[in-house]
């Protein structure tokens, strides 16, 4: 069998398809039998799609690049990948190894350049280990912690013939109990004074929901959610949570202030910027999940789901939390209705897409977003590179799956990935882009306020774009909302792709210390 | 058609005489209802002259009875009915001044006023600490949301503190999203506001509403006021609150008025007092001559007045 029909079997059988690229002459001949195919007009939304596709189904998706120049036009997107714990496998094409002495045009060192971003990399040697290759990929890829991996693939081993086996299909299991570590952090949690949990995004990725539920209800001690997870760590509705710790050592401190024990369970300690402050100086911290990388405390490894629903038999109630009922947002809607501050515009936005998945690349918002959408299981995806030009590949590669997404996209961030409109148009995807237009980088001017004052002022960060003129040019749908954001239902009508401005509220938020 | 207006005798009747002249000069002034009988078809009155039923049987042909108020408890409405009397109050006159007096009371409280105040002027002290604290962030609990109650919540809004409500009578969600508003029950209200405002109508119901049981609700140390309705809490029980949970009490209104002045109500610390006056302000008087007189003119046009009391 010929290489190109290896390849396009493996990636059939392995259920990697539809494939997402932008090709080159170097990768022509790996796709001769490949038929489902997703066009994006540049490489990097390919990996932002593949990211989101992946995440959402938790399966692998294949990505096929333009050899080293693709790849570099996707490297903040495969950082992103990395950073998201998301199973892309990344192909690209290379030059005809037959000579490489000559370092012949589109050829070089891919699997130097991608460098620590993948966790697996090769380059094959030879059309009879396509197969298996592409299996240990896809294996790879969803071994916690998981990740993207990358192949690179000369041409001239598309054009060879060798014998081809099929490849056996992939099962992963992640049913891994770890009874030391319940033993153990319930004794922690039993002989601490006030305990408190912090949830991450492997509650949404082995939909622990219930099991967390259960054991914040047993212990009747505020949880919390991650700094900056990715996806949802908790139903947010829940009279138990606690909110967000920020990504801040001295903000995490301050939110915990009172506890003695902290334990994470399926998350991380994201920080930024930097802050002087220890970060949980003289507390007990522990940290258990699967794919997480704690820099500090003690590390158990266990799947969430199995080891929650473990603890709960174990540990004795600890507190009496219950979250008081939120009177205070109504006030800041009717206050910032007129100026169309944030919470306004996203309490509109929850009463009509409740039950679509956010995808949220609103930077200087997403506290807001977060604090009035919520959690729920997979409802929930932000990136965790803190990548501009994620969100809208990654909402159209879910909306693939799943009919009812929503990106908020802030529209200095829409204009990184603006090309996706083409691709959405394409194959008709029935993503809706909210594009939240404040006028320039907020994220940047409320950082210059806190660490480099002036800097806010520079004329760079501002600008005044046409969103809506721009979707209109790619044939999409647009239009800009009005006071009373009664244009909301026009986006959610319909299963065709729309996108509508807001211009919101231009006030510079404090985000930072 | 006869006119005539009853006015209390504090009011100087020479000089509404005087602007009444230029404008409806058929219109006849009293200061008192000391008289046997009045053929007026139209009797104009403010809530000091009691209109009971003896009181309204000096006007048999009594069509329209204006009271230039917002309160009417005054009026024995039962006997209006049986005689097919219209009655018209001016509930939108006096809204904005009444708002405007229980945030007085409210800030009073929260900065520490009271205290400060007696430090430098009785005192000669200069304190560099005290109890002053913030409305923003508290939780305001507006008993009733009518028009005063709406004003209040408008002028709350801009202080940023959370608005709770109950009325039996609730407001379509995008008036309660526009003001900010939260409708929870009458026992929520009490357990979780730090400030406590009346603006209820004195009715079977809500006479004697806020009594011990209800005070033991609310949280120990919040503000209590109440502009509505003396009678609408039982004052001993008002008392005990101030002593024994260290509430704050702004009143503006009491059960008997004038008041008894021996009442312990008077020697409180936390309970700042006002004379049934929190509607009363120049502006108001303003607009509640106005709405009145264009009411009155209104009815003499053969137009329906406005502002009709159900009965």
């Amino acid at each position: 069998m010929r290489g190109h029909e290896a390849f396009a079997d493996s990636v059939r059988k392995l259920d990697l398809l539809p494939v997402f690229g932008n090709p080159g002459t170097t990768e022509l001949t790996s796709l001769k039998e490949i038929g489902d195919y997703v066009l994006t007009h540049f490489d990097g939304l390919s990996v932002g799609m593949a990211d989101g596709i992946s995440q959402y189904s938790f399966s692998p998706h294949l990505v096929n690049l333009h050899t080293i120049l693709g790849l570099g036009n996707s490297m903040a997107y495969i950082y992103s990948a990395k950073m998201n714990h998301s199973p892309v496998i990344i192909t690209a094409g290379q030059q005809d190894m037959r000579h490489m002495m000559m370092e012949p045009l589109l050829s070089g060192d891919l699997l130097g350049f991608i460098g620590n971003n993948v966790k697996f990399k090769y380059e094959l040697h030879s059309a009879s280990e396509i197969s298996a290759v592409l299996r240990r990929a896809k294996v790879e890829a969803m071994t916690p912690p998981i990740g993207p991996v990358m192949i690179s693939i000369p041409m001239n081993v598309m054009d060879e013939d060798s014998p081809y086996k099929s490849p056996e299909p992939v099962k992963m299991n992640y049913d891994i109990s770890n009874k030391e570590a319940v033993s153990a952090v319930a004794n922690l949690i039993n002989e601490s004074k006030n305990p408190a949990i912090v949830f991450g995004w492997e509650i949404d990725l082995f939909n622990a929901f219930e099991e967390a539920e259960k054991v914040s209800e047993k212990l009747g001690c505020a949880v919390f959610a991650e700094p900056l997870s990715q996806r949802s760590p908790f139903n947010s509705s829940h009279r138990m949570f606690g909110g967000n710790l920020m990504p801040g050592t001295t903000l995490i401190n301050l939110k915990l202030l009172q506890n003695d024990l902290v334990v994470f369970i399926g998350g991380d300690v994201t920080v930024y910027p930097y802050l002087p402050s220890p970060l949980l100086e003289g507390k007990k911290v522990v940290f258990v999940g699967l794919n997480i990388d704690p820099k500090i405390g003690d590390f158990y490894i266990a799947n969430v789901k199995l080891f929650l629903r473990e603890l709960v038999d174990k540990v004795t109630r600890k507190c009496n939390f219950s979250r008081p009922a939120d009177f205070q947002t109504a006030t800041k809607i009717a206050n910032e209705r007129e100026r169309m501050g944030i919470t306004y515009v996203m309490s509109k936005v929850k009463k009509l897409f409740d039950d679509h998945v956010i995808v949220d690349e609103a930077i200087s918002s997403s506290t807001t977003l977060r604090d009035i959408l919520g959690y729920s299981p997979r409802k929930y995806f932000f990136s965790k590179s803190g990548q501009l030009g994620w969100g809208s590949p990654a909402a159209a590669g879910i909306s693939m799956k799943e009919e009812k997404v929503l990106a908020i996209v802030g529209e200095g961030s829409f204009m990184y990935s603006l090309q996706i409109l083409w691709t959405v148009k394409r194959y008709n995807l029935p993503v809706k882009f909210l594009i939240l237009r404040n006028g320039g980088y907020s994220i940047l001017k409320s950082y210059s306020i806190s660490y480099s004052p002036g800097v806010e002022r520079k004329d760079y960060l501002s600008f005044d774009l046409p969103t809506e003129k721009f979707a209109e040019s790619f044939g999409i749908e647009s239009m800009v909302a009005g006071k009373d954001l009664e244009e909301l239902k026009w986006l959610k009508d319909g299963n065709s792709p729309r996108l509508l401005v807001v211009d919101v509220d231009r006030t510079i938020p404090k985000l930072f210390l | 058609m006869k006119f005539i207006t009853v006015l209390p005798e504090f009011i100087p009747s020479s000089t509404i005489r005087d602007t009444v002249n230029q404008i409806m000069p058929e219109m006849e002034i009293v200061n008192s209802l000391d008289f046997e009988k009045s053929d007026a078809d139209v009797l104009v009155a403010t809530t000091f002259t009691k209109l009971d039923r003896e009181q309204l049987k000096k006007f048999p042909n009594l069509k329209y009875l204006q009271i230039a108020s917002t309160g009417y408890d005054n009026v024995d409405l039962a006997y209006a009915k049986e005689k097919g009397v219209i009655v018209c109050n001016v509930p939108i006159a006096n809204k904005q001044s009444v708002a405007e007096h229980v945030i007085a009371f409210i800030l009073i409280f929260l900065k520490d006023m009271i205290f400060l105040n007696s430090e430098l002027k009785e005192r000669k002290n200069w304190p560099l600490l005290t109890g002053s604290r913030d409305l923003e962030g508290k939780t305001v609990g507006i008993l009733g949301m009518g028009m005063i109650g709406i004003q209040l919540a408008k002028r709350l809004i801009a202080f940023g503190p959370s608005l709770l409500y109950y009325d039996v009578r609730r407001l379509k969600p995008e008036e309660e999203e526009e003001l900010g508003l939260n409708h929870v029950s009458f026992d929520e209200l009490l357990s979780s506001s730090d400030i406590i405002s009346i603006h209820m109508p004195l009715t079977p119901i809500t006479r004697g509403l806020f009594n011990e049981e209800t005070f033991s609700k609310m949280k120990d140390g919040a503000i209590f006021i109440n502009t509505s309705r003396g009678e609408i809490v039982v004052e001993s029980a008002l008392i005990n609150a101030v002593k024994k949970k260290a509430i704050k009490a702004g009143i503006d209104v009491y059960e008997k008025e004038p008041p008894d002045f021996n009442s312990e109500l008077f020697k409180l610390d936390n309970v700042i007092c006002s004379p049934h006056i929190a509607g009363v302000t120049a502006e108001s008087q303003q607009r509640l001559l106005t709405e009145t007189i264009s009411n009155v003119l209104r009815y003499a046009q053969g137009i329906d007045p406005l502002y009709r009391v159900e009965l």
